[in-house]
């Protein structure tokens, strides 16, 4: 809702394969993913949108807990751009997006 | 479309908003406002207006924008005084660049005495050779737009190299940073763009970025995965380090990243602003047309996208200094692997941080993303969430909404028929439906409101225009741009403004010698004002001229025989005399105005949007043309009328007052066919309306009747005698001429509630066509 409202279009996906279908047939200027997910996880998702030619240089965010440094470490080696920090306010999202898009 | 007209119909989207700042930036110094954050868009302005220009080697255009360039750097360092004289010649200059730039568009020319006229002006300004164009110079200012990124509020003096900035810039609670960032290749590879890093940093205060390409090797050597640059920055911000470091947060794992405090002892910048950083392509061979073919027609050789994030970064940052020639180059090396992001989008990135930095802050719609812009798409950020919709589609959605309102009127007629009580469901939820169809009506027709500022931008140039051409000095003064009407009233705005704005300068305002003589300002003020009042639209066009000369008026009517010699007219009534046709009080055709087009055009163009227009006028003080319009030209307020069985809708606007004639107060003149009314002690003509439309041929006895007092658009007065009233409602307009044939008395038509179709009344042409039938000369005047 927040992204909506800062002009940014949103598509949604209820887990982690859907979401690289959305990606590939629709496209996308900025990756945000949870880590976990059913069926595919976020370290996939990563791992999915790199793999592809046409997305290497997207930018992806992961959504993270503080606590949780490692799972962080692992999604930023895997290629994550950048990461949001649960519990996360709309004005860090959007931040976060601005920082990652162009 | 080839990527080269793509990349240059950004370009020409770009001017277009360079335009636009341009003008603004000058009006407001025109306002007095000297500030040099305001002289330096305007320089900055024209300076992009340049660059683009030579990237596509539209000589023409260069060739202007470089002397005017010229003028204006030289105010921007205090050579030239911007004084009003100055700016005036300046707001001239930026017509003629409009020229260049409309004419380069469409592979036109530009009118070749004007433009010269226009050179010779700002070289006369500059003095002398100032803007003569020498080799080196035309290499370095041929610098793409891209690299020639100012980042906001840099210190003038930056803009000559070698200057190191003061170190008195870093003001109150601000500290200065010193931070080099180096960009590991893995940063790349998450899709990190150190570009959007530097652009993040620049939010937080006054920044200077100095790229480091020491690295680069040649081109054939460089490889697609590898990082070579590195970029030394100077940051002066009140926030502290910890902010800085969130700015690299996502990044500091994969670069070499160093924050230091300056200290105010070290000279400044010295170390890396004295000498421009060591670059590949040697500056000699640098030939923007060759590099772009180069570019386009290479960058299909890459294999890797990390490196396009490098890219388009490089370019963006570059320093403010004045770009020297080895600077543009620079994006080549680079650039040359990306095959999605293409130059468009290269360029369009890099104009994207321009603007990003040197305006507001706003999170760029992903729309504008690498993706779109190598489609040639926008380059200007879109942080409103705005849409574009064809206006057909709008127009769909209004006409359905007009069929609801009708089919919900008919509804609520039928439950009422069908003897349901008030508080039955059925009636209260359709009590419901009827305010939600209200909203959507409302919320549809705001669709196509649109700020009046489309229109009014036009006006500034018309002015100057015309004060040249009069030779008078006039000052525009707008207000209201911001009220909303209806696209199409838009539209059909400009050409009365237009008119009565060369008409008060032709006609009201004096020269300044007279203007002095009168110990007025020798300035004169134009104002041109919308405003809503009503329901409707108002546009008021004022001066602070002359006034109306009345005497001279009453000649020039009774002359042509408008008026009979013996009348006898208030003032209002002369100075509305203007607006009959074939008025005009130019004694000699001028250029300007006087075109035999006079004010009756424009009252007809206005009378043809449902609107009036009028006119006040102080002798020796000016006049006021007051032009109201309606807000919307899809619905209507009116009165529903039956005549002979027929039901009507005479339009609110025009309806004064409603009345029961009694018998002894109807006359009839002549063979009895033609009545007047007599109202208070005014006669008015008595218009049955079955009769006028030919639905009856008995005479309707008026005692019996319904007197409805109309005013038409040129304030004659008429009583027109209807059967019944039913009551006021708001109508959906439906043309008439679209769906049948014109017919005379009738505007249009429309659907009321129980489904039948009534006819608006036209009661301009209805009062008219009664005063043609009874022609006495005082009526004639009348029949304005």
């Amino acid at each position: 809702m927040a992204l909506v409202q800062a002009g940014y279009r949103v598509l949604q996906a209820i887990d982690g394969v859907e979401g690289l279908e959305i990606l590939q047939s629709q496209g996308a200027d900025v990756v945000i993913t949870d880590i976990n997910m059913p069926r595919l996880d976020g370290f996939g998702v990563i791992e999915g949108v790199r793999a592809n030619p046409d997305h290497r240089a997207t930018p992806i965010l992961v959504l993270t807990t503080e606590s949780d440094v490692a799972k962080k470490e692992r999604a930023r080696q895997a290629g994550a751009t950048g990461w949001i920090v649960k519990p996360f306010n709309p004005v860090k999202l959007v931040d976060a997006v601005r920082r990652v898009a162009a | 479309m080839d990527p080269f007209e793509s990349i240059k119909a950004t370009f020409f989207q770009e001017c277009e908003e360079l335009l636009t700042d341009l003008e603004s930036g000058l009006l407001a110094m025109e306002g007095g406002d000297k500030d040099a954050e305001t002289i330096n868009a305007v320089f900055r302005a024209v300076h992009s207006i340049k660059g683009g220009a030579g990237a596509f080697g539209l000589e023409e255009l260069i060739r202007f924008a470089h002397v005017f360039e010229t003028a204006l750097d030289q105010i921007r360092s205090g050579v030239i005084e911007p004084t009003d004289e100055v700016v005036k010649i300046l707001l001239r200059a930026n017509d003629v660049l409009a020229d260049h730039v409309q004419a380069a568009r469409s592979d036109g020319a530009v009118e070749q005495s004007r433009s010269q006229a226009m050179l010779d002006e700002l070289q006369a300004l500059i003095g002398g050779d100032g803007g003569a164009m020498d080799a080196e110079e035309d290499e370095e200012d041929f610098g793409f737009v891209p690299v020639q990124m100012v980042v906001e509020e840099v210190p003038e003096e930056s803009a000559d190299p070698g200057a190191a900035p003061a170190a008195s810039d870093v003001g109150e609670g601000e500290r200065a940073w010193r931070i080099e960032f180096q960009p590991n290749p893995e940063m790349y590879t998450k899709a990190n763009e150190a570009g959007l890093v530097l652009r993040e940093l620049a939010r937080l205060g006054r920044i200077e970025v100095e790229i480091d390409g020491a690295e680069v090797p040649p081109l054939d050597q460089l490889m697609a995965e590898h990082a070579y640059l590195r970029w030394n920055i100077r940051l002066v911000t009140d926030k502290d380090v910890a902010a800085i470091r969130e700015v690299f947060e996502f990044v500091e794992d994969d670069c070499i990243l160093t924050i230091v405090e300056e200290t105010p002892a070290a000279a400044p910048a010295a170390a890396f602003e004295d000498e421009p950083p060591a670059v590949v392509p040697p500056a000699d061979e640098f030939d923007p047309a060759a590099l772009l073919a180069r570019l386009t027609g290479e960058v299909g050789g890459g294999e890797a996208a990390p490196e396009a994030a490098e890219a388009a970064p490089e370019s963006a940052p570059e320093p403010a200094p004045a770009p020297t020639a080895e600077a543009a180059p620079q994006p080549a090396a680079p650039a040359a692997e990306p095959q999605e992001m293409g130059v468009a989008g290269l360029i369009a990135l890099a104009q994207k941080a321009t603007a990003e930095v040197e305006q507001a802050p706003a999170p760029a719609a992903p729309a504008a993303a690498p993706k779109a812009a190598a489609s040639g798409g926008s380059s200007a950020p879109a942080p409103q969430a705005t849409i574009r919709v064809d206006l057909d589609r709008v127009d769909r959605l209004i006409n359905a909404v007009g069929e609801l309102v009708i089919q919900q009127a008919m509804l609520s007629q039928r439950v009422i028929e069908s003897g349901l009580a008030r508080s039955s469901a059925v009636a209260l939820g359709l009590e419901d439906l009827e305010l939600l169809t209200r909203e959507i009506q409302d919320s549809v027709m705001a669709i196509r409101a649109q700020p009046v500022k489309s229109v009014f931008q036009r006006m500034p140039r018309l002015v100057r225009e015309a004060a040249d051409a009069t030779g008078k000095k006039v000052r525009l003064v707008m207000e209201g741009e911001n009220t909303e009407v209806d696209k199409t009233v838009i539209e059909r705005l400009s050409d009365p403004i237009t008119h009565m704005l060369r008409n008060a300068i032709d006609h009201g305002l004096e020269g300044p010698a007279e203007r002095e003589m009168e110990g007025k300002p020798p300035e004169g003020t134009v104002r041109l004002a919308a405003l809503h009042r009503g329901g409707r639209i108002v546009i008021e066009v004022s001066d602070d001229g002359r006034g109306i000369n009345r005497e001279r008026v009453r000649k020039i009517a009774v002359s042509k025989g408008l008026i009979a010699e013996d009348a006898v007219l208030s003032d209002e009534e002369t100075d509305n005399l203007i607006f009959l046709p074939g008025f005009s009080t130019a004694e000699t055709i001028s250029d300007l105005s006087g075109r035999g087009v006079g004010m009756d055009v424009v009252k007809r163009s206005v009378v043809a949007l449902g609107g009036r227009i009028s006119i006040s006028s102080e002798p020796g003080k000016g006049s006021k043309f007051t032009m109201s319009l309606p807000l919307t030209l899809a619905v209507l307020d009116g009165m529903v009328v039956t005549s002979a069985e027929q039901t009507l809708v005479a339009p609110l606007s025009n309806i004064v007052e409603s009345l029961t004639p009694k018998a002894d107060e109807v006359h009839f003149l002549g063979g009895g066919q033609d009545a007047v009314i007599r109202i208070r002690d005014t006669f008015v003509p008595l218009i049955d309306v079955g009769r006028a439309l030919g639905f009856r041929d008995t005479p309707l006895n008026a005692a019996d009747s319904v007197a409805i007092l109309v005013e038409s658009e040129g304030g004659g007065k008429a009583a027109l005698l209807v059967d019944a009233i039913q009551g006021q409602r708001q109508v959906v307009i439906k043309s008439l001429e679209a769906n049948y044939q014109h017919v005379d008395g009738v505007a249009a038509a429309t659907i009321l509630g129980d489904g039948r179709v009534a006819l608006i009344l036209d009661v301009d042409a209805l009062v008219s066509t009664s005063r043609r039938k009874a022609a006495a000369p005082r009526e004639k005047r009348m029949a304005v």
